[in-house]
C-alpha cells in the first residue's frame, strides 16, 4: 500500500541545549554504566546487555509489533508488518544457515546444533501457538512486544508481563504431566538433517517468498484497490547547512519511524550476531526463571521440571551459585532499557495509562493465556518463530501457522468486545 | 474550519488496535459523514493504522506532533 508523504515546513524552534540534550546524555550515561559493570562482571554478560539494548531501540523505532502482524491480516486485510517480518525471517534463515553450517559441517551426521531453536514438534507446538496467537491479540501486544513497551511507559504492558509470568508459573506447574504425556515423545525436525543445507536454506527462503506473495494476494483481496490520498505531516524545512544535514540523519534515525522491513532485518542482523558466539534471541526462557523464582520465594515452588533444561532457550532454574543476573537476564532488560533510550531520543516517552478498567483485565488475562502458550510452545514469536524459521526447523513453521489461528481467534473475539 | 469547531476523538491511553476501531466506529457509526474529525493518541502504532482506514473511507489525513508522545491526526474529506 503505497502511501506518499508529503511535508509541511513548520518553523523550527530552540529549546535551550540543556532541555534537548540533557535526558539524553543521562540516559546514555546509565546505559554505559551498566555496559561497563556488566563487564567487570563478564563478557558475556556486556554482551547480551549490548544486544538487548539494540533490539529495544530497533523495536521501539520500527514498533515492530508481531501481534499486529498476525492481527492486521484478519482485522483489516493490512499486511505491512507482515511482510516486513517475513523479509526479516529470510535475512536471518541465510545468517543461521552459514551459522550452523560451521557448527555442523554434517547435518546428517545425527547431531543438532545444540543452541539453535530446533523444539519438540507436537500437540503442545499446535497448542501453545494457538493459546499464544489468541493470548497475545488480547492482551494487545505479544511478549517481546510488551518488554518494548514497559520501556515506552505503558503501564498495561507491566500488567502483561504480570500476567505472562503468573500463565508460564502455571504452564511449569503442569510441565511434567506435558512431558511425560506428549513432549518428551515428540520429534525434533531439523530440514538440513532430512535434506542437507542448500536444499533446506532454498527451501525455507522459497517458502517465505511464498508466503510474502501470500500476503500481498491477501491483502488486495480482503482490502481491495485503495484510494491512495497523501498523508500530511508537519517536519522541519529541509536542511540548509551541514549541521542541518547531521541534524537530518539524526531525525531520520532517532525521531522518525523505521519501516518494518528495516526493523525485522536490523532485528535479523542482531538475532545473528548473537547466535554467532552464543545463541539465537529469545526471551521466555528468563521470564518463565523468574516465574519460578517467585514461586520459589512464595513457598510454592515448581519443583524439578524433566527435560526443560536440555531444550534450548529453556533452562528454568539458575545453576547452583549462579548469579541471578544472567546472561538471559541483562537481554531482556537490555530490550526494556533500549526502548525506554530510544523512546527518550525521540521525545516520545511518557506514562501511558488505560482509562478503562477492562483493558487491564485484558492485559492481565491475555498475558496469562499468553504466558501459558509461551511455556507449551517453548517460546514466543522470537524464540519459537522469528529464531525457529532461521534455525531450518519446522516446529518454527507449525508454530506460526498456529499463532496466525489463535490471532484469527482473538480477533473474532475482540470485534465482538470492542 | 476553525479549530474550535472540529469535533475530537480522545484515544489516549488505548493500544492497537482500539485507537483504529475507535476511529472507524465514530467514522461509521457516532459522526456518519463528519467533514472534519481530530483524533488524538499517545500511541505511536496508531500513526500508521488510522490512516489507512480514513483512508478507505475517502478521508485525508494530516499529522502533527502535539507534545511529548502524542499526536493529532486529523481527518478531513477529502476532495
Amino acid at each position: 500500500m503505497a502511501t506518499n508523504v508529503q511535508t509541511l515546513a513548520v518553523p523550527s524552534t530552540s529549546p535551550s541545549p540543556l532541555r534537548t540534550w540533557g535526558p539524553t546524555l543521562a540516559v546514555v550515561g546509565v546505559l554505559v554504566v551498566v555496559y561497563l559493570a556488566a563487564q567487570a562482571s563478564s563478557a558475556s554478560q556486556a554482551v547480551f546487555w549490548a544486544v538487548g539494548l539494540g533490539v529495544g531501540l530497533v523495536l521501539q523505532r520500527s514498533r515492530l509489533c508481531f501481534t499486529s502482524a498476525f492481527r492486521d491480516l484478519f482485522l483489516l486485510g493490512q499486511g505491512r508488518t507482515a511482510r516486513g517480518i517475513i523479509v526479516g525471517l529470510i535475512v536471518a534463515t541465510l545468517g543461521f544457515g552459514m551459522v550452523m553450517a560451521t557448527v555442523i559441517p554434517n547435518p546428517g551426521s545425527g547431531v543438532l546444533p545444540a543452541d539453535a531453536h530446533i523444539l519438540p514438534l507436537g500437540p503442545a507446538t499446535v497448542l501453545g501457538g494457538l493459546l499464544f496467537g489468541f493470548g497475545m491479540v488480547i492482551a494487545g501486544g505479544c511478549v517481546s512486544g510488551a518488554l518494548y513497551r514497559m520501556g515506552e511507559g505503558y503501564l498495561g504492558s507491566w500488567v502483561a508481563i504480570g500476567g505472562v509470568m503468573l500463565g508460564l508459573y502455571l504452564l511449569n506447574r503442569t510441565w511434567n504431566w506435558w512431558w511425560d504425556n506428549s513432549i518428551s515423545m515428540d520429534p525434533f525436525v531439523w530440514l538440513p538433517q532430512e535434506f542437507g543445507y542448500a536444499v533446506a536454506i532454498v527451501l525455507t527462503v522459497v517458502l517465505l517468498a511464498g508466503a510474502y506473495v501470500g500476503v500481498l494476494s491477501w491483502e488486495r483481496r480482503v482490502a481491495g484497490n485503495m484510494p491512495v490520498i497523501p498523508i500530511k505531516r508537519r517536519e522541519p524545512p529541509p536542511p540548509a547547512s551541514v549541521s542541518d544535514d547531521v541534524r537530518a540523519v539524526g531525525r531520520r534515525i532517532f525521531k522518525q519511524e523505521w519501516t518494518p522491513v528495516v526493523g525485522a532485518t536490523s532485528l535479523a542482523l542482531l538475532n545473528i550476531l548473537l547466535f554467532i558466539r552464543y545463541r539465537p534471541l529469545g526471551v521466555v526462557g528468563e521470564v518463565s526463571r523468574w516465574a519460578n523464582d517467585v514461586g520459589d520465594a512464595l513457598g510454592a515452588g515448581v519443583g524439578p521440571l524433566r527435560g526443560l533444561a536440555d531444550l534450548a532457550g529453556c533452562a528454568p532454574v539458575l545453576a547452583d551459585g549462579a548469579s541471578w543476573f544472567t546472561d538471559a537476564f541483562m537481554l531482556n532488560a537490555g530490550i526494556v532499557a533500549g526502548a525506554f533510550a530510544s523512546a527518550v531520543f525521540a521525545r516520545e516517552f511518557r506514562i501511558r495509562a488505560p482509562r478503562s478498567p477492562r483493558r487491564y483485565i485484558q492485559s492481565l488475562g491475555g498475558g496469562v493465556i499468553m504466558g501459558y502458550g509461551a511455556g507449551l510452545g517453548l517460546g514466543c514469536t522470537l524464540g519459537a518463530f522469528f529464531s525457529a524459521v532461521p534455525s531450518l526447523a519446522l516446529n518454527g513453521w507449525v508454530y506460526a501457522i498456529a499463532l496466525a489461528g489463535g490471532a484469527f481467534l482473538g480477533v473474532q473475539v475482540i470485534k465482538r468486545f470492542p | 474550519m476553525s479549530d474550535e469547531a472540529v469535533p475530537i476523538l480522545d484515544v489516549r491511553g488505548e493500544i492497537c488496535p482500539y485507537p483504529m476501531l475507535r476511529t472507524n466506529r465514530e467514522l461509521d457509526e457516532v459522526r456518519p459523514g463528519v467533514p472534519v474529525l481530530d483524533v488524538v493518541t499517545d500511541h505511536p502504532p496508531a500513526l500508521s493504522t488510522i490512516p489507512p482506514e480514513a483512508m478507505k473511507r475517502g478521508y485525508g489525513c494530516e499529522i502533527e506532533e502535539t507534545a511529548d508522545g502524542e499526536w493529532r491526526i486529523r481527518i478531513f474529506k477529502a476532495e
